[in-house]
């Protein structure tokens, strides 16, 4: 693709950066990044920690490990995710999370057969395991799944949850992009439906609220609404976090509420 | 010694036990250290309140302090504080009050008036050229503060500003406000404090010129600030007022609904700005010398008669979504009533919404009173302003009745000090939960705008942590600051750089080589003289807290995460908040702390209240025993000392 996909846009934000902002909307705890040695990454948020593969051209396991080993003390568990996958749900996120409940050391999206070890959510206690694989050079994650207590969730088990049944139908959370014309095809999707709210004097006189339009970005839904997300602006995703971040970014469902940043009074 | 320019350097204190006044010399060191308004007002209120005193005793005094912009062009400067301990909590209640009032009772010569003492028979103060005399208010007692005005500048003339007591004040209700022009020293009981007095209103008119150091500078200053005030930072003031808060905090289930059971209400659209101001003939009104004009007044639908209600947030919120009310006419009609009977539109919401709660629990009988019912809220308002029937007990605020009405109903009390909580969900914003906690006047939001940092996105407003204190600090820093010099706080977004700022208006004014250190310096100095003041009136580290309902019981906001505020976690923000204040474990200053703020002796400081105190107790013991006054009293007004006179009043 010339480019590599880290650094590859959609809507307005290279893959990477969204990816790591959609994972921090959807966990309560830090996100790492892992790169391969001296890879040049985009511009990430500043709490995203990054830290580097240990040996290069290893497969997923050896990204994996150096992942978890950057995790701080005490998490129990972490969402690993490709770079790749711009359709990708929070609600998805937290789909396969529950899957790794008690006793179930890795939970891992598979569909159409296929499994995404890049789509799971693996225990941290499974990470001397995953050293042992890598210093026998098993690299294969079908091999660790073997090993360990391994929850496969398939079509019907992530589409029982209601919001992934919603939002993301077709589970195009797994969606990743190895060739050009996979990449060409995302791009021309349109951005995310979602559903704007401007409270207060930022709405403009006769406007109606709430509106459906398309955004990728927090930045794109305050465009789509007439504001710029200025000091004056600020918005609440989905009536949680606030933010003022045009990169925040969106997905399918998300209720974006603009308001006065001198709120209150 | 001269005052500096933007201050008399002197208070006048009336004492209407004695029928006398006298003139306070307010030494330059004071008013550097404390500016005016509440900060001023908490140290006047330090020497002058004799400790332990009850708020509604008669030698419990209130105080309305000026400030050194007052007077000024600066838009928003026309403001006045009035400072008293608070009925409702037993604790410092400095409330601020807007307009032509400030600049006239500037204008007698006085940078505070101080009233002591009670009347025998309802009475008004009056300060003219004359000088100080007490009338008669039998004519007035029982009308609305606004009607009472109206009636007093139809008697003495139009140059006078009135500010009065309704109804409720007259009858010691312990949220009842005091009102000037429309707009009400609200919160913490002031209107019982000269109820308890037996004064209506206290009269003043324009007499004195007070000079600013650079009047060149703070003319340009002036018409800077003014020309930045029509900006995007006051545009929601401008354009829907502060009710355009409701819909949008709806959004962020940061709404109290039904007493704080839940933070979302279903029928918000229903009370919106943005949806009701299109139906209503709505007109703008500012204060005196403001280019913003926040104040919205809506008709309201109700009866025969054409009637309006000044609507802003915290009103619409108290009225309606805390007590489960929708209907629009109703909540405005609620509005107008608590005006009309001088009541704190917060306290009585959360009073009455309450008591609501205490029904559906059965704790309370009186059926009537269901969340939702507009006829209820409506005969709970008035039965508050007569104290008649359940209003009894309601009328001594949510604290007082639940300690009344004991079964556990404390925990759902909505209050911190007795002062009832404005609209502000603290499970849903952190920062804005630790500064309701340590509020020095209770669960307030204009001493701590803490929300400001919650609302911003800084930080998760729904996990408090360091960062959130940080911010409450900042906020309360700010808001020391603003209501001591005093501007607007709805003017905050318009200063960049906003120490540096204030101090440049200040030093024009004053003509102090004054900077931004120096009043982040007061800021802290007046934030810990409120604690210092309430730790003599026995507030303890206890008093730092949530009603326990916050701490147990869990919200859902929208995204469908938890709004939790465990014990453990506001425990550590408190104590947090004192490591950084520079308090110790009891949430009192080291010395340490008060050396570097300048509230020891060694600075000098401490002479000075001395100074004061011995001699208001000297005038209380040598003072003969009050007689009923006649229709009209001339009070033993003393003439006022030239500066260079001193300070002792001249002996008798
Ligand atoms: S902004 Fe509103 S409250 Fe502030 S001074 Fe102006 S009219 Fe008064």
């Amino acid at each position: 693709m010339g480019t590599p996909k880290a650094s590859l846009a959609w809507h307005g934000l290279p893959l990477l950066g969204r990816i790591a902002r959609l994972l921090a909307r959807s966990v309560s705890g830090p996100v790492v990044v892992v790169r391969a040695l001296d890879q040049a990454l985009p511009a990430l948020p500043r709490d995203v920690a990054v830290v580097e593969d240990a040996r290069e051209d290893r497969g997923p396991l050896e990204g994996i490990a150096a992942g978890l080993r950057a995790l701080p003390a005490g998490t129990r568990l972490a969402y690993v995710s490709s770079t790749d996958v711009p359709f990708l749900h929070p609600a998805f996120v937290r789909r396969v999370i529950a899957g790794a409940a008690p006793g179930i050391d890795v939970a891992v999206a598979r569909t159409n057969g296929r499994t995404h070890p890049l789509a799971a959510a693996y225990c941290t206690s499974v990470l001397p395991t995953i050293e042992e694989q890598l210093a026998a050079d098993l690299l294969r994650p079908a091999a660790l799944f073997e090993r360990v207590a391994t929850r496969f969730l398939d079509e019907d088990d992530l589409l029982a949850d209601p919001e992934v049944g919603l939002h993301d139908p077709r589970l195009d959370s797994v969606r990743n992009l190895n060739r050009a014309s996979e990449y060409a095809s995302a791009v021309a999707e349109p951005s995310p439906p979602v559903t704007v709210e401007v409270f207060g004097a930022l709405r403009a006189a006769g406007a109606s609220s709430p509106v459906a339009v398309r955004a990728a970005t927090l930045g794109a839904a305050a465009a789509a609404s007439g504001l710029a997300l200025d000091e004056h602006v600020v918005a609440a995703l989905n009536g949680d976090q606030i933010s003022r971040d045009p990169a925040v970014p969106l997905v399918a469902g998300d209720r974006v509420s603009f308001m006065s940043a001198d709120a209150g009074g | 010694m001269a005052a500096p320019p933007g201050y008399f350097g002197r208070a006048l204190a009336v004492d209407l036990s004695e029928g006398e006044s006298e003139p306070l010399h307010l030494p330059e060191t004071m008013l550097r250290h404390f500016l005016g308004g509440c900060g001023l007002g908490t140290e006047l209120l330090r020497q002058q309140a004799p400790a332990g005193v009850d708020p509604l005793a008669p030698e419990a005094p209130l105080a309305f302090v000026f400030s050194p912009l007052v007077g000024t062009p600066l838009t928003t400067s026309a403001k006045f504080a009035v400072v008293a301990k608070s009925p409702l909590s037993s604790l410092l209640n400095d409330a601020l009050c807007s307009s032509h009032f400030a600049i006239a009772g500037k204008l007698t010569g006085n940078d505070a008036i101080i009233i002591r003492g009670s009347c025998q028979r309802p009475s008004i103060v009056v300060i003219d050229p004359d000088g100080v005399r007490i009338e008669s208010a039998e004519q007035l007692w029982g009308l609305p503060a606004t009607q009472a005005e109206q009636r007093l500048r139809a008697r003495l003339g139009k140059s006078y500003r009135v500010c009065a007591i309704g109804p409720a004040g007259e009858r010691l209700v312990r949220y009842a406000t005091l009102s000037h022009d429309g707009r009400h020293a609200g919160r913490g009981g002031h209107g019982a404090v000269l109820g308890a007095k037996n004064l209506k209103a206290i009269a003043v008119a324009a007499h004195k010129k007070v000079a600013t150091a650079d009047p060149t500078a703070v003319l340009a200053s002036a018409h800077e600030l003014r020309q930045r005030s029509f900006g995007p930072a006051t545009e929601k003031y401008r354009e829907l007022g502060t009710l355009a808060n409701l819909l949008a905090f709806n959004a962020i289930s940061t709404l109290p609904t039904r007493n704080f059971q839940s933070a979302t209400f279903d029928e918000a659209r229903r009370l919106a700005a943005e949806e009701i101001s299109e139906l209503r003939a709505v007109t703008r009104n500012s204060c005196a010398s403001c280019s913003i004009g926040c104040e919205h007044i809506y008709a309201v639908h109700s009866g025969e008669s054409a009637q309006t209600a000044r609507v802003e947030y915290e009103n619409v919120f108290a009225l309606g979504p805390l007590c489960g009310v929708s209907e629009a006419d109703a909540v405005l009609e609620a509005s107008r009533r608590c005006d009309d009977l001088g009541l704190d539109t917060i306290s009585t919401g959360g009073t009455v919404a309450f008591a609501m709660e205490c029904v559906e629990r059965g704790l309370l009988a009186e059926g009537w009173l269901r969340f939702g019912d507009r006829d209820a809220l409506l005969r709970a308002i008035d039965e508050i302003g007569s104290r008649t029937g359940l209003g009894e007990l309601l009328a001594e605020g949510s604290r007082r009745a639940a300690i009344e009405i004991g079964q556990g109903s404390i925990a759902f009390a909505p209050q911190v000090k007795g002062l009832e909580l404005p609209g502000y969900e603290p499970r849903a914003l952190q920062a804005m939960a630790l500064g309701l906690a340590v509020n020095p006047r209770g669960a307030d939001h204009n001493r701590s705008g803490a929300y400001e940092a919650d609302l911003s996105g800084e930080h998760d407003r729904l996990v408090g942590g360091r960062e959130h204190v940080r911010a409450a600090i900042r906020t309360e820093d700010r808001a020391a600051v603003m209501d001591s010099l005093i501007l607007c706080k709805f003017l905050r977004g318009v200063f960049a750089d906003p120490y540096a700022e204030w101090a440049g208006l200040l030093g024009h004014v004053t003509g102090w080589d004054v900077d931004a250190d120096e009043l982040e310096q007061t800021a802290r100095r007046i934030v810990l003289a409120k604690r210092l003041y309430n730790e003599r009136e026995g507030w303890t580290r206890a008093d730092d807290w949530l009603p326990e309902r916050f701490l147990s019981d869990e919200l859902e906001v929208a995204s469908g995460r938890a709004a939790s505020l465990p014990e453990g976690r506001l425990r550590a923000m408190i104590d947090e908040y004192y490591a950084l204040r520079g308090l110790d474990e009891r949430g009192l200053p080291s010395p340490g702390t008060l050396t570097a703020v300048g509230l020891d002796t060694a600075s000098g400081f401490g002479e000075g209240i001395r100074v004061a105190h011995d001699r208001a107790a000297r005038l209380d013991n040598e003072a003969p025993r009050p007689e009923p006054h006649p229709e009209t009293v001339g009070i033993r007004s003393q003439r006022w000392p030239s500066p260079s006179q001193g300070k002792r009043k001249p002996s008798r």
